[in-house]
């Protein structure tokens, strides 16, 4: 549904016909009032039109090279954040690279580490300890062997050949 | 005048240009430039009224039409897609200067700055002739008259009057309705129309 002032400006310039320029023409007040304010908008029209029509622009050439320049300009700036972009691109994927590696080697180590601190390890050397401290001179025969049960949480202790404990061993 | 056959030649050569510039050739985007520079810097023109502005947001419409041209799908003419450009570079530029003058009419600001200190006191020695100082008067009276419209109402009548718009074609330039383009049409003639009926009923 048009506005009355949708429908006014489309009658001034001639854009109504049929049945819409009828209904419009019959629902004005004062049809000849309307037709003077047509008139006057139509010599306004005119007014503008001889008035303002190409204002001429001086130096014509020079603004054509003046927009070459500035294109010229701007798409070597361009070229350059573009350059600038992709060298951050690099640094960022290097970056990223470099963490990425790091983290794997952090995770290597933390392997191990938690590896050489599994229970099943130290008994070992425990085991190789004791034997150590078995004095061979008084107890040319003995062995010393540790069992252990993670599950149960048990470590049994076998000793076989053994003349007596070293003095200085009391599983301190 | 051009026949229709040479009307079809030129708009085919102004999407071959169109497509050259999309592919990088500066020397088609000259031609286009070459084509449109008077028509765009006399609208700019009668928008700011101001030579130096007008020929500056030329510039910048130009520029802009440039790195935006690989978004022109030619749905519309080549002519409308850069009036587009021209008429929001100039509305946002009319728009921040009335918020930088504290909302005072743009065209005032202009005028005090253009009048020579010395011009009432000591004539100029070649006095323009009766008639060409006539029609400046009613220029200044047209530009200030215009002045005293929204940048949304001058685009309108600017582009409907001086341009021969259609309807639809300043819909598609301003991004509005045609409905709004029609309602700003009325109410533009409804003010210049009160402005300027002593000039145009006496010429």
């Amino acid at each position: 549904m048009k506005t009355f002032e949708e429908k006014w400006t489309a009658w001034l310039d001639g854009q109504l016909s049929g049945r819409e320029l009828t209904e419009f023409e019959a629902s004005l007040p004062d049809k000849a009032a309307a037709d003077a304010e047509r008139a006057e908008a139509k010599k306004l029209g005119t007014l503008l039109k001889r008035e303002l029509s190409a204002q001429a622009l001086t130096n014509d050439e020079f603004f054509s090279h003046q927009v070459h320049e500035r294109i010229a300009r701007e798409s070597a700036s361009q070229s350059r954040e573009r350059y600038a972009e992709v060298s951050t691109w690099w640094t960022i994927r290097r970056l990223l690279w470099t963490g990425t590696a790091s983290l794997a080697v952090f995770l290597v180590f933390a392997v191990f580490v938690i590896r050489d601190k599994n229970p099943a390890e130290p008994s070992q050397y425990l085991t190789q300890i004791l034997n150590a401290r078995v004095d061979p001179v008084v107890s040319p025969n003995a062995t010393v062997s540790m069992f252990e049960a993670k599950e149960d949480r048990v470590t049994v202790l076998w000793t076989e050949g053994l003349q007596s404990l070293p003095a200085d061993y009391a599983a301190k | 005048m051009q026949t229709e056959a040479t009307l079809a030649q030129a708009d085919v050569s102004e999407l071959d240009l169109v497509r050259r510039c999309q592919a990088g050739d500066t020397e088609a985007f000259d031609e286009l430039v070459t084509r449109y520079r008077t028509r765009v810097f006399s609208m700019i023109y009668n928008m700011v009224h101001s030579e130096q502005d007008a020929w500056d947001l030329a510039q910048d419409s130009f520029v802009k039409a440039w790195k935006s041209i690989k978004r022109f799908r030619g749905r519309s003419s080549f002519y409308t897609w850069i009036y587009r450009i021209v008429m929001n570079v100039t509305i946002d530029w009319l728009r921040k200067k009335r918020v930088k003058g504290g909302g005072a009419e743009f065209d005032d600001a202009v005028e005090l700055k253009q009048i020579d200190p010395a011009s009432k006191t000591v004539p100029k020695a070649d006095a323009l002739p009766y008639e060409t100082m006539q029609r400046t008067e009613i220029r200044a009276r047209i530009e200030k008259a215009i002045a005293q419209l929204s940048p949304e109402h001058r685009a309108v009548i600017l582009m409907k009057e001086i341009e021969e718009m259609q309807y639809h074609e300043i819909a598609e330039t301003l991004g509005c309705s045609i409905g709004t383009v029609m309602s700003r049409l009325f109410y533009a003639r409804k003010k210049l129309q009160n402005l300027l009926r002593d000039v145009y009923e006496n010429i």
